[in-house]
Formats: C-alpha cells, structure tokens, sequence
C-alpha cells in the first residue's frame, strides 16, 4: 500500500508537462464513467426485471445530487473521448510526438468549446423542471437507494477474492498473473478501436438523452420520448420511465429495433471498454498476484453481470404489463411523499387517492 | 547571487535521519553560469561533509548525477543555476530505492536494462573481408537517436507508469532495445520483440511524455517505445521508420 500511496502523491508532486495532467485526467474521468455505467445499466434493466425499481431510479436520477453528476459525467464522456483520439493518433504517428503538448491544450479547449453549450442547454432542462412543480426525492432516500450498489460492490469483491484464492490454490504458490504477450496486444488494440467506435455512439446517447431533452423528460406524461415515433408508439401516456424506454425500443426502421440495436452495440463496447481499463488501472497500483487476481475477477465479473443484465432487458423488452406495474409504483412513489388527492387524481392515480 | 538550496536527506545507519527530511542551505556569491553540481559540491565541502551524491565525469556523458531538481528529473552537471532560479529543490530519482540521501539503487534499472538483451546479436559468419559488417547510412539513421542514452535513468523515473510498477522495463530499457531491434544488423528481432511484448514491456507505457522531456541528451523517448509498439503490431521492425527521419534540424 505504501507504492500506492507514494505513486498517487508523487504523480501530483512531479512536475511533468501537460502530458502527466492528461494521463491523470484521462485515469480520473474513465474511472467515473465506469462507476457511472454499473449505475446506469443496472438500474436501466430494472425497467425490464422490476418496473417499479426503475421508476424509483429516474427520480433519484431526478435529484440534485445526481443533476451534478450528470454535468460531471458528460464532460468525464467529453473529456476522455477526445483525449482518447490524442492518444491513439500518437500511437499511430510516434513520429508527430511533438505536437502532442498542443494536442493535449487542444483537448482541453475542444471538451470546453462542446461542453459550453452543451452545458447551457443542459442547464435549461434543470430550470424547466425546477420552474415547473417539481418532484424531488430527498437527499436521504436518494442515497439510501444507492446504498443495495454498496451491497452488490462488496459481494463482487468477496467473490472476485474467493475465486482468486481458489484460482491461487489450483495453479499453486507463485504462479504467475500476467497475460500473454498476444493478449496484451490484442486488449492494447481493443481499446484504440472500441474507443473509436464508441465516440459517435455515446456523443448520440449523450445528445439525445442529455442535450436534445433531459433526465426529467424521461417520465414526463405526454411527452414522445427522443427518438421514438410519434406513428408506431405515440406519446408517453403513464409518464413512466419504463414507457419511455418501451417507445424508444419498441421504434423501428423497416425491420430493425434501431435503438435496440444501437443499445446493444453501446453496451458491449462501452462495458468491455470500460472494465478492461479498470483492470489495467488497477494491475498499475496490484502487485500481489492475489490481488492482481481478484481485480481481474472484480472486473470478470462486473462485465458479465452488466452484459447479462443489460443484454438480458434489451433482448426480452418491456410488455403492457410492466408499464402498468411501474404506473402503479409511480402513483405509490407519489402517495407515500404526500401527494395531495387533486395531485394524484392529476397524475392518474385515483385509486390511490381513494384508498389513503 | 544568494541562493536556498532545500536538499531531501536519508541516512538509515544514523537513526535520527532513518527517516528522509529537508534540510536547507545558503549559498553566497553564486554566478548563474555555475552548475547545480558545482553547488553541491560547495555544500558538501563548505558546509556539510556529510551529503551524499552520486556524480563521475561532471559533464554530462557518465549519467550518474540524476535528480529530482524543482520537481523534475534533470543532470546537476548539465543544469545552470540562471535555468533553475534562486532557490533550488533537490530529491532522489523517483521510484528506485534510495540508499542514502541522494544516491539511489541502480540495480532494478541495469535489471531491466539486461533484460532487454543490449547487444548485436549476429551469429552470421563475419564477411569475407574478415573485418566489419557494412551498413549504409540510410539503415543507421533508423536508430541513430537511440544511440545517444547514457543510462542515467532520468526518463524511467519520471515515468508514472514505473513509478507504480517497479516491474514495467521503462522508458530506458525500451529505447536501449530500439537501439538493437532496428539495426539491420541484429538477427535477434523475433527474441527482442517477445521480451518486450511482454506484460511488463512496452504497453504499461500511457504515453505521458514524461520521459521524453526528462532526457538530457534530448532523445525522443516516447518515440522510441512507439515506434516498438508499431514493430511488435507489424511482427518485425522494418518498415516501421523512415530513414533519416530522427534527424535532428
């Protein structure tokens, strides 16, 4: 630990050029979007798997707390993709190394260029809501329904460091944790072509989720969710974060679920992206082969539990009867935070008024 | 001129210094031409016999006067004092372990630096004129810039890569194996590659261009360890750089 500590410190205390401050914000920003993404996947297949979780998900994604990290999470995306370019051009031009200090200021102005307006028009979807009568979940409950991730953190990381306990025993004391020279370079490769991929990709997500409409547009009552068509599945009738998902899913060009398939693609290369980096942040600081096991694990395992969760809800999708449930869940949310009767009757939820 | 020197000490056989401290010391009547070394010196004659550092030939060529001077790795012998203003922060390279004040293990470094196999290797019969292999000096040029390393190892101790991971070969050991694996020359291009395709060889480099800046004899580092990168995706090194091209202007 004392490395660890040493490397952190010193990574500060060195006075690099801009390339160290890069590679540091390069490291920071991924590790956000990593977080971000267990977040967000599993929360998202709840709209599949438990309705009612996803309604409550949005809502604390509806909350202040989560509204800063969104501004922090687009400009992590912004940030880390053109930084990405940067570093993958110079791998592929060694020979240009010496405009890569100008590159780097050119990634830091580029990522503040797009990010202003994108920040004002962000901004506007928080005062919309805010200027409306907002519904906000209060702090408390907001982390205390962060709190089952906890849970989930721990229990990957018991698992990870039994099954790199019981990979330790099977291979026998000193064995070595390191991939073959052919893996090294096929995941250094992954990572430069992923990247690439993944840039207009998530820059669409982004706009369309972020820019285009906001977070709270996603349960707003007969709004037509982005993307979706207006022809094949109409307005957001319940309100409901799960429809919204439906609409945007159930829109198809000639035969294709095209935002289905445009999940999907997102999903396997972010994932697999994102924790293939993590392993490789964390084998930096590892040594122990025990550890460097049990990172390899963690990261095994919350790639597979992400593919399984996300593949799973995009592959089964969401039915009427899912919306109806997370309908009743939203009506529920509402009632035990003191919706008055003419609030509920607003909102559709009679029956809950009735029956408080 | 007056100038503060603010020096990190480390002393493990005297149990009141067993933990490293800044100590500081004045020095009158400094001339900006003279060099960090020269001060060094005049500490350790004037003031205080008891600092310790490394330093040979004092010129640049020997590369044993490597350190963290105001907070990046330069040689004391090649640093004027105009160059580094009236106060002066001095630290052991980074990442190596210190033995005492400012001379560090080179071990781990020359380790890696043998791992990298720094030698032609040409099992070849010599030419029929017995005396040299020829070589034109367009294939020189291909690695002339790697010939310049004096193995100071200023570069493989501003590398946050190795400062995290002892094991990573560094910046040095990949551009003493550049020197060989882009020699015509060399037979051993498959053995080199395997070696520094490794965990530990050239893809723990992030691209930081720490090294790159950190090199007193101005070797483009960073472009080394990528020109390998490129030798080891392609399976062999030709190709990979334009004669010529590393030359300086």
């Amino acid at each position: 630990m004392t490395t660890l500590v040493l490397t952190l410190r010193e990574s500060l205390r060195y006075r690099g050029a801009i390339g160290q401050w890069s590679w540091l914000l390069h490291r920071l920003s991924g590790l956000g979007v990593v977080l971000f993404i267990v977040l967000h996947v599993v929360d998202t297949s709840w709209a599949v798997f438990y309705p009612p979780l996803y309604e409550e998900a949005i809502k604390t994604y509806q909350s202040p707390l989560f509204t800063l990290g969104e501004f922090a999470l687009v400009a992590s995306v912004v940030y880390h993709a053109f930084n990405g370019l940067r570093v993958a051009f110079f791998d592929y031009r060694p020979q240009l190394w010496r405009h890569q200090g100008r590159a780097a200021v050119g990634v830091l102005l580029l990522s503040g260029l797009l990010l202003t307006p994108v920040f004002v028009l962000m901004f506007g979807h928080v005062l919309d809501f805010y200027n409306e009568e907002a519904f906000v979940l209060p702090l408390e409950e907001v982390i205390r329904a962060q709190l089952p991730f906890l849970g989930g953190f721990a229990l990957a990381g018991i698992a990870a460091l039994l099954l790199a306990g019981l990979h330790s025993l099977v291979a026998g004391r000193g064995s070595q944790t390191a991939l073959s020279a052919s893996s090294e370079r096929f995941w250094w490769l992954y990572m430069r072509i992923s990247g690439v991929l993944i840039l207009p990709l998530v820059f669409g997500h982004l706009g369309m989720m972020h820019v285009v409409q906001g977070v709270f547009d996603i349960s707003a009552a007969e709004h037509l969710a982005v993307g979706a068509s207006e022809g094949q599945v109409g307005a957001n009738a319940t309100g409901t974060a799960v429809e919204f998902v439906h609409d945007r899913w159930s829109t198809f060009i000639g035969p294709l679920a095209i935002w289905r398939l445009y999940d999907f693609a997102l999903l396997v290369l972010v994932v697999i992206h994102g924790f293939n980096g993590l392993r490789g942040v964390l084998w930096d600081y590892l040594h122990h082969p025990l550890a460097k096991r049990a990172a390899l694990y963690l990261c095994l395992i919350a790639a597979l539990v992400l593919l399984a969760l996300g593949g799973g809800a995009l592959v089964i999708g969401i039915d009427e009867a899912a919306i109806d449930e997370a309908s009743r869940a939203l009506c529920e949310i509402r009632q035990t935070h003191g919706a008055t009767l003419e609030e509920l009757v607003e909102l559709g939820c009679e029956e809950f008024g009735e029956t408080s | 001129m007056d100038i503060r020197f603010r020096i990190r000490r480390y002393n493990p056989e005297d149990e009141a210094k067993a933990r490293p401290y800044w100590q500081e010391y004045e020095l009158k009547e400094v001339q900006p031409t003279d060099r960090v070394l020269e001060l060094l010196h005049r500490i350790k004659w004037e003031q205080d016999g008891t600092l310790t550092f490394r330093r040979s030939c004092s010129a640049g060529i020997c590369g044993s006067d490597a350190m963290r001077i105001n907070g990046v790795n330069r040689l004391a012998c090649k640093l004027l004092i105009r160059d580094v203003g009236s106060s002066v922060q001095v630290e052991p390279i980074l990442g190596l372990p210190v033995l005492k004040d400012l001379v560090v293990d080179m071990e781990p470094f020359f380790a890696h630096y043998r791992r990298v196999m720094p030698y032609l290797v040409n099992e070849e019969a010599v030419p029929e004129d017995g005396r040299e292999r020829l070589q034109t000096p367009a294939a020189r040029s291909v690695y002339d810039d790697s010939t310049n390393c004096i193995l100071c190892a200023a570069c493989t101790t501003a590398c946050p890569s190795f400062w995290a991971n002892g094991e990573y070969y560094g910046p040095a050991a990949i551009v003493q194996a550049h020197r060989f694996l882009f020699d015509d020359r060399d037979r051993a291009e498959e053995e080199r590659l395997a070696v520094l395709g490794e965990g530990d060889g050239v893809w723990r480099c992030r691209t930081v261009f720490n090294c790159t800046s950190a090199c007193p004899r101005n070797i483009e580092v960073t472009r080394a360890i990528g020109e390998v990168k490129m030798a080891i995706r392609k399976g062999s090194p030709e190709g990979v750089i334009r004669p010529f091209s590393h030359e300086k202007h």
